[in-house]
């Protein structure tokens, strides 16, 4: 079960990763489209190339239409699909000086406590969401350049954002299991940024 | 309860929560979510802007140089641009006394001109720089110190991380607020440099010995070497501030840019390709998940008109608005040294903003907000390195376990002493920040 949450949370990161490679390489390809069409139309270059430049400009050399949607969209998915690797290796900024000198136990408690009320939020934070996706459909609300359903892309986070919350349940499990057993499963690691 | 009742309670429950680790973000999201249900009564609202209030927090066009930032930080990591930049600065500045500790701090700087990060830059840095200032003879304390402060510069020169943040909660230009953190950037790294000298002649004991001085031929060859750094860091910053692309463009460019550089480097392959994505999935979503939280507490403390009812009761006190900002940035560097950098300035901001901003310091409300948000980021940065808790000291510690902590304690007063001089200096001197920003625009 560990390894497979554990497979899961990666798998989710690495594609979020793709995800924003490729929104990356998007958002390059439509600054040298811009740029190359602004070049196009500059008198220097019409002089040189002649007709070339216009038969260039005709073949669609420009700025990506609509590349910030799909950025908005896209990064909201990478955004979700990084949740789940962040909870499994307990990635969060927290400020531990004071729970330190608090013995082990206690620790232990506070900890279920804390990944309970989290998992608790992602899944409010999911049904939230589908809440929100149900009513872009019902008003068939579109993206302004690309004329493609809002809810799509919310419909690829809500499926980041249901991992997120899986994950998350099954941590808040795993504690509670680390606090009646008294052993450790999983560790926690320290936020890096 | 009056609502602003409510929205001074919120602050001592949600540090309270912090201090029982909870994550910050979560803190801040709990307290927003019932704070909302305290003021209006029911969970209505809370729950209608949740609708749609993760999916436009996390789907933000400006907010998503972040993970391209972080992304573009970890391939320069990956890239082996961290040696050639310390090859290049130890070519210059080795045969000095303390010589190549500058180095380290010169490379630290290099290096924050492609990664919006401190730990990353720390933590890059010491792989490279830790082992030759052990072979010159530094002291353990010494060499880590020099790194911990080292590392703050990759947020002070931009691109920063905190900078797009504050950039977005102030409503200001983050392309102007880059442009002006590059001046104090430059400073604390000839601080640092200067701090460096004044140690090694307190303690030449422990300041190593010098290398023996490169001829100039070899100097201009080992600069060489760092085009690919440099070029990135042009293109990327330069064309932020031309306006030839927004500062998110300029994120992706950097990004692919620096991906490529470390390919053709061959620190790139599938394995750490992969390693890369994870390191900015879990930076990534605890920084957008603080964001988050943050949002939600903010729009509830909004809703309560704290942050209104706050300045202005503060701008009718009468205080030397001088006076206010020291306090201020006081409250800063205490936090600073137990809490994270990028959670204080989302958690303060909306607060200490309006405050500043009601107030006359002779300048237009842009100069204001841009000076007011490079004096933050330097003091939250001080929090990193000053002890007992400055996350900075934690990770150069981890990577030198032969260095007790104590020792380190002890070096890094220096750098937290160059680094208040310098806050200093830029708060009686506005101009300093500001000038480029005037010659500019």
């Amino acid at each position: 079960m560990q390894k497979f949450m554990n497979n899961l949370s990666r798998f989710m990161a690495i594609l979020g990763g793709i995800v924003l490679t490729a929104l990356i390489i998007l958002v390059c390809v439509s600054v040298l489209g811009r740029t190359l069409n602004s070049l196009l139309h500059s008198a220097p270059v019409v002089a040189v190339l002649g007709d070339f430049a216009k038969t260039l400009l005709d073949a669609g050399v420009g700025p990506i239409l609509g590349d910030f949607e799909l950025v908005e969209a896209g990064v909201a998915f990478a955004i979700f699909a990084f949740i789940p690797f962040c909870q499994i290796t307990g990635g969060h900024a927290t400020v531990d000086i004071f729970t330190s000198m608090l013995p082990l136990k206690v620790n232990r408690l506070l900890q279920m406590v804390i990944d309970i009320v989290f998992a608790g939020v992602l899944i409010l934070i999911a049904m939230q969401l589908y809440e929100g996706m149900l009513s872009k459909m019902q008003y068939r609300e579109t993206t302004f350049l690309l004329q493609f359903p809002v809810w799509w892309s919310y419909a690829a986070s809500l499926v980041a954002a249901v991992v997120s919350a899986i994950v998350s349940v099954y941590i808040a499990i795993i504690r509670v299991g680390e606090f009646f057993g008294n052993r450790t499963i999983l560790a926690i690691g320290g936020a890096d940024h | 309860m009056t609502n602003l009742e409510i929205g001074m309670a919120s602050f001592p429950v949600l540090l309270t929560l912090i201090f029982l680790r909870v994550p910050i973000g979560l803190a801040m999201f709990l307290v927003g979510l019932f704070g909302l249900y305290f003021t209006t009564g029911s969970f209505n609202m809370a729950f209608s802007r949740l609708k749609s209030e993760t999916y436009s927090t996390f789907s933000s066009y400006s907010l998503s140089i972040i993970p391209m930032f972080l992304l573009m930080g970890h391939f320069a990591t990956l890239g082996g641009m961290s040696q050639s930049l310390f090859k290049a600065a130890e070519a210059w500045l080795g045969h000095r006394k303390g010589g190549v500790a500058m180095s380290a701090v010169g490379a630290c700087a290099g290096f924050g001109a492609i990664c919006g990060s401190s730990l990353a830059t720390a933590a890059t840095m010491s792989q490279v720089a830790l082992p030759e200032l052990r072979r010159y003879g530094y002291a353990g304390g010494f060499s880590t110190a020099t790194l911990a402060a080292g590392g703050t510069l990759g947020i002070l020169i931009p691109p920063s991380v905190i900078l797009v943040v504050y950039a977005i909660l102030t409503e200001q230009n983050i392309a102007k607020l880059f442009l002006s953190a590059f001046v104090p950037g430059i400073l604390a790294a000839i601080g640092y440099m200067i701090t460096i000298a004044v140690y090694a002649r307190i303690h030449p004991d422990r300041a190593g010995t010098a290398r023996e001085r490169m001829p100039y031929p070899e100097r201009l060859r080992a600069l060489r070497d760092v085009w690919p750094v440099l070029t990135v860091f042009l293109v990327v910053v330069g064309g932020i501030y031309l306006g030839v692309f927004t500062p998110t463009e300029g994120a992706a460019v950097g990004a692919l840019g620096t991906g490529l550089i470390a390919i053709v480097n061959g620190g790139l392959n599938r394995h750490s390709f992969v390693e890369s994505f994870m390191a900015t999935a879990r930076s990534t979503a605890m920084i957008f998940f603080i964001v988050l939280g943050a949002a939600f507490y903010n729009g509830f403390l909004a809703l309560t008109q704290l942050p209104q009812s706050l300045s202005t009761y503060v701008a009718e006190l009468g205080l030397s608005p001088w006076m206010v900002l020291t306090v201020i940035l006081l409250l800063y560097l205490v936090f600073g040294a137990v809490m994270d950098s990028l959670s204080m300035i989302l958690l303060t901001i909306p607060i200490f903003f309006p405050i500043i901003s009601a107030l006359d310091f002779g300048m237009t409300p842009e100069e204001v907000a841009i000076w007011f948000g490079i004096l933050v980021l330097i003091v939250v940065e001080v929090g990193l390195i000053t002890p007992p808790v400055g996350m900075n000291l934690f990770v150069i510690n981890s990577m030198d376990r032969l260095t007790p902590m104590i020792e380190t304690y002890k070096a890094v007063m220096y750098f937290v002493a160059s680094d208040i001089i310098r806050v200093i200096i830029l708060v009686l001197f506005p101009g300093i920040t500001l000038f480029a920003l005037r010659l500019l625009y």
